[in-house]
């Protein structure tokens, strides 16, 4: 009997229980398509999370005062017994080697005022260096300069968001804002960034920092950004800037240095880590299935056991009707395999329209796995019902109404 | 099976016993059956039911193998044979019409026919053909494509034999063949094999009635698992 006369004669019995069979691959469909759909998920939320951090750069080292012993998060804000100053920044800077800037900021919430209109922001005290470490740019006009910090001139640079709030779509360049009562002109105007991790980079307005540190009354910052400039020194660099700042504070390691790509890399194997979790979970869905099969498998060769006699008197060997029930349950299977495809796929498709701030992912991978496991579950739980089936006796089967 | 020669039985049993184990009882099924059958022969084997004509029947069509004895199918001995190997006999060398006809009920009449070169591993073109020359040599080829329970008990039957010439066996095992028939579709079913004995085919005919038995050309007679003289056989039956 050839293998196309086998699964012939597979079809033809699942097409003459239509609703058993459809309702058998249900249990099949459902849990390939929850492998599918629930691997997207968790594919989509790493694939969100990686585009918040896009343009972070990997190779920043942040260095935030106080020191906490548990590792890769960064301190409570105002943890810190010591403080981070432009002293340690200019250590940093000069004896550096391997960083390619370094950029010391200061942190402070003020009112931005332009006439009637105001606005609560986040105002960043920076140095030039800023732009480049941390890959924010200005659109129009021109970023903090080194004259601007020494002078502590009351310039500043609005975020896209402050700019639109304040003035509108009327040109800003020039104009005078008053922040924390102070008045302040309008240097430049950034890029738009949008919001990473709830936080809007737009709208925050930047100041020249020794500037920033006479309007908030500190000599204290909020970290130092360092960007090494051969990725492959991160962990030197880490070092580097450890024994600097371990000297420069009188031998007390009162900060702390984090990496921000160890950090990432960590939470994406996290985020992995979940994305598997999350597919074999579906996947125990996807065995049920198969116990389905099983079940339903074992009632078929029961019920057809008379059709079981009849082949064997006419010459059918027990491998014949082995196979023959074997491609029964794997027909089913993988007819169930592909309409969970089809239905995750869809379902994929539905959550990326739904929510199209979730970049839901289908990988390759998924597809093969869920398919091929739905294949192996209508093998595995076929083969018990198909080797009852071939080990029956000729004349028992016969007699059998 | 023609070219034969009439010496050589085809089949040949030598003290062949079943005895089956039925929980913690051994129940006797045949006793030293000695049997031969040659090419040709039109045997009917007669017996009450219970007698063990059913479990000689099994044993004849390779269904079953004997607990002792020998038996041989074309000088091959058949007792050691692997189920593999049995499968392989019934399905070239014997063909079965039972009493209830055994047809796939959702089946054509014409796919019904083709099941043995199924599994003899015929192709699709031979296989059609083959079925269609069987199905006419019984004179039903106008049913080919009703499905087997759209038709009556007589055209069932007659399917049931076209299945069992299909692959040209060595020998036709019948069991109770018109048991569920009519006396006018028995009667016919009873003339068909007649023809088919002429045409050259060898045939065993198991039933417990006489009026049926007599259309074979030899009877054997079996009680309680016993081949019997039919003399002895009246006497015991009284």
């Amino acid at each position: 009997m050839s293998p196309l006369e086998f699964v012939h004669v597979a079809l033809d019995s699942l097409r003459t229980n239509r609703l058993r069979s459809a309702l058998t691959m249900l249990g099949v469909i459902i849990g390939v398509a929850a492998v599918i759909l629930l691997v997207a998920l968790g594919q989509g939320t790493k694939n969100y999370v990686e585009e918040q951090f896009a343009g972070l750069g990997a190779n920043i080292l942040i260095v935030t005062p106080g020191k906490v012993e548990t590792k890769g998060g960064p301190p409570i804000i105002g943890a810190a017994k010591h403080k981070l100053t432009l002293d340690d920044s200019r250590i940093l800077e000069k004896k550096g080697y391997l960083f390619s800037g370094v950029a010391p900021v200061v942190f402070g919430a003020a009112e931005v005022r332009l006439a009637s209109r105001s606005r609560n922001v986040t105002v960043l005290g920076v140095t030039k260096e800023f732009s480049d470490v941390r890959n924010i740019h200005v659109e129009v006009g021109n970023f903090v300069t080194d004259s601007d910090v020494e002078a502590k001139r009351r310039v500043c640079m609005l975020g896209r968001t402050v700019k639109r709030e304040l003035f509108g779509n009327a040109n800003a360049l020039g104009q005078t804002v008053k922040i924390s009562g102070a008045r302040f002109r309008v240097m430049g105007v950034m890029e738009r960034k949008g919001v990473s991790l709830g936080f809007d980079i737009d709208d925050i307005v930047f100041i020249p920092v020794r500037t920033a540190m006479d309007i908030f009354d500190t000599d204290a910052l909020l970290e130092i950004l360092l960007s090494v400039r051969n990725k492959n020194d991160i962990d030197s660099g880490k070092e580097l800037a450890r024994s600097l700042l371990f000297k420069n504070h009188n031998r007390h390691e009162d900060f702390t240095i984090t990496n921000q790509a160890a950090m990432l890399s960590s939470l994406f194997t996290i985020l992995d880590t979940l994305t598997y979790v999350l597919g074999g979970i579906a996947a125990i869905s996807l065995l049920v299935g198969g116990i389905g099969i099983m079940n339903i498998m074992l009632v078929t060769v029961k019920e057809r056991t008379n059709e079981i006699g009849i082949r064997k008197a006419v010459g059918a060997r027990d491998r014949d009707i082995l196979l023959q029930f074997l491609l029964e349950s794997t027909t089913l299977s993988a007819a169930g395999g592909i309409g969970g495809m089809l239905l995750g796929t869809l379902g994929a498709g539905i959550i990326r329209i739904a929510v199209p701030k979730l970049p839901v992912a289908i990988p390759p991978w998924a597809i093969v796995l869920a398919f091929t496991f739905s294949v192996f579950v209508g093998i595995f739980f076929g083969v018990y019902p198909a080797r009852k089936a071939a080990a029956l006796h000729p004349i028992e089967a016969l007699r059998y109404e | 099976m023609e070219s034969a020669a009439a010496s050589e039985p085809l089949l040949r049993l030598r003290k062949v016993s079943k005895i089956y184990e039925a929980g913690a009882q051994a129940v006797v099924g045949l006793t030293d059956v000695d049997l031969d059958i040659f090419p040709g022969d039109f045997l009917a084997v007669m017996g009450p039911s219970g007698s063990g004509k059913s479990t000689l029947m099994n044993i004849l069509g390779c269904l079953d193998v004997p607990t002792s004895g020998a038996y041989e199918i074309k000088g091959g001995p058949v007792s050691s044979l692997s189920p593999e190997a049995l499968a392989s006999l019934r399905n070239r060398e014997i063909g079965f019409i039972f009493q209830v006809f055994h047809l796939l009920p959702r089946y054509t009449a014409q796919r019904n026919v083709e099941l043995p070169l199924l599994y003899a591993g015929v192709g699709r073109e031979e296989r059609s053909a083959r079925a269609l020359e069987a199905l006419r040599a019984v004179g039903i080829e106008d049913r080919k494509d009703h499905l087997s329970n759209q038709l009556s008990g007589g055209q069932k039957q007659k399917v049931a034999i076209a299945r069992a010439l299909v692959n040209r066996p060595a020998l036709l095992l019948a069991d109770e063949p018109t048991g569920n028939l009519d006396s006018k579709s028995g009667g016919e079913l009873l003339a068909i094999l007649a023809r088919l004995n002429a045409e050259g085919a060898t045939i065993v005919l198991v039933t417990h009635d006489l009026s049926i038995a007599r259309s074979a050309k030899k009877i054997v007679y079996i009680i309680d698992g016993r081949l019997v003289t039919s003399e002895k056989f009246r006497e015991m039956r009284g």
